[in-house]
């Protein structure tokens, strides 16, 4: 991997790569550049995930001709491929190493930090929803409990944003969930549930499920599992797999050719 | 393009949660929460996660001001704490060392909230100090 990098470094495939290193004890992302090339040696996979595809946007931005380069577990390369569809990364200039990802039962050796997940405490389980659970077993609830359950969690909302901000395929320079005749400004907690369901529809399409939000989210509301549902209901209404597809998403109404074609019966 | 993860620890409060700040070419572009801290593990508050904004904040001030004739004026660092001191004197010769206060902040660190009370108790002579995150 250090010699690959290394390789792309010298002869200019990529003019920076993103990856990660000790820093003050931690691992942290790190930019290893030509110019500090035996730098390289100290590139390391951890189990700790930063969204270094956003950070990659960044740069981009600033200057669109950068070649970058990335280490990416399976859940960057997602976000890449929906970032390049997005148009916020260029496919020619953006380098993935793939390296290994969350242990699950395909993949039962991996480095990540999310799938290790904690036990949910044993009131959040009675009254609300356990964040381990799968889509149908939630989906298993009466319709009055899983409103009663879904507005316990969303409740506890501090509006901290950390949920968007984190987020590696949120890049909307104007966010409807900082529109104050939407979303009114200075109340805690913020309109439920339609503050968490605005966010849902527009993770529509986009979500990767990378489980990032969920991760930064101060009080542990189930957001991946309520994204995965929108993923899910994108996959069975439209037939787009969200983060696999080179297409753009069915969702998105801007530009001349509008395509809302739904999955064949 | 030179790009930079800085880590740090959030200023606002006493918590004292770990933030990386990413910078492109010397400026700060956003605010990430350290994954790896034992105080924080990869969460924020709203506060902690807009700590970029404020260093680039065009609100910002950068020069002493000092209050002349109900309109603030640009003046050097030496007037303004002279005008500082001669003011201080002045109120303490006629109020007394307890008609002022001090008060020291969270976003300061240790070593600057302990000259801020060494300056309270040894040059002003007041026990007067308390902390923003108690107001």
């Amino acid at each position: 991997m250090k010699r690959k990098v290394k390789e792309w470094l010298e002869d200019g495939t990529v003019d920076l790569f993103l990856g990660y290193r000790m820093n003050c004890g931690h691992p942290l992302p790190h930019c290893f550049t030509k110019e500090e090339i035996d730098d390289v040696e100290h590139l390391l996979v951890s189990r700790t995930r930063y969204s270094l595809e956003k950070i990659a946007t960044h740069l981009a931005k600033r200057d669109p001709e950068l070649k970058i380069g990335l280490l990416a577990r399976d859940c960057n390369q997602r976000a890449i491929n929906v970032l390049t569809i997005w148009h916020q990364l260029d496919k020619d200039k953006i380098f993935a190493l793939n390296v290994n990802c969350c242990p699950s039962p395909i993949k039962p050796q991996a480095d990540c930090s999310y799938m290790s997940g904690e036990q949910t405490s044993s009131y959040k389980v009675q009254v609300g929803i356990d964040n381990l659970m799968d889509i149908e077993k939630a989906d298993d609830f009466s319709d009055q409990e899983k409103n009663v359950r879904w507005m316990y969690e969303f409740q506890k909302c501090l509006k901290c944003y950390g949920c968007r901000n984190i987020c590696p395929v949120c890049f909307c320079a104007e966010c409807t969930l900082e529109h104050k005749d939407l979303i009114g400004p200075g109340r805690l907690p913020p309109q439920i549930p339609i503050f968490h369901l605005v966010r849902a529809a527009h993770m529509a399409g986009r979500c990767i499920d990378c489980g990032l939000c969920e991760d930064a989210c101060p009080m542990d509301i189930p957001l991946r599992l309520l994204y995965r549902k929108v993923g899910e209901i994108v996959k069975n209404v439209f037939d787009y797999n969200t983060g696999e597809s080179s297409e753009q998403s069915p969702l998105s109404l801007l530009g001349e050719k509008v395509s809302l074609s739904l999955k064949p019966m | 393009m030179k790009c930079t993860f800085v880590p740090s620890i959030c200023s606002y409060c006493g918590t004292g949660c770990g933030v990386l700040f990413e910078t492109i070419d010397g400026k700060l572009i956003s605010t990430i929460p350290m994954k790896s801290h034992p105080v924080s593990g990869g969460k924020l508050c709203i506060k902690g996660w807009n700590l970029h904004e404020h260093i680039n904040s065009p609100m910002r001030l950068k020069k002493p001001l000092v209050k002349t004739f109900g309109r603030f004026i640009n003046t050097s660092w030496d007037e303004a704490i002279q005008i500082t001191a001669d003011r201080f004197k002045d109120i303490i010769e006629k109020y007394g060392p307890d008609s002022i206060g001090v008060l020291v902040s969270a976003k300061m660190s240790n070593e600057e909230n302990y000259l801020a009370q060494k300056l309270a108790r040894a040059v002003f002579g007041t026990n007067n100090v308390d902390h923003c995150a108690r107001l």
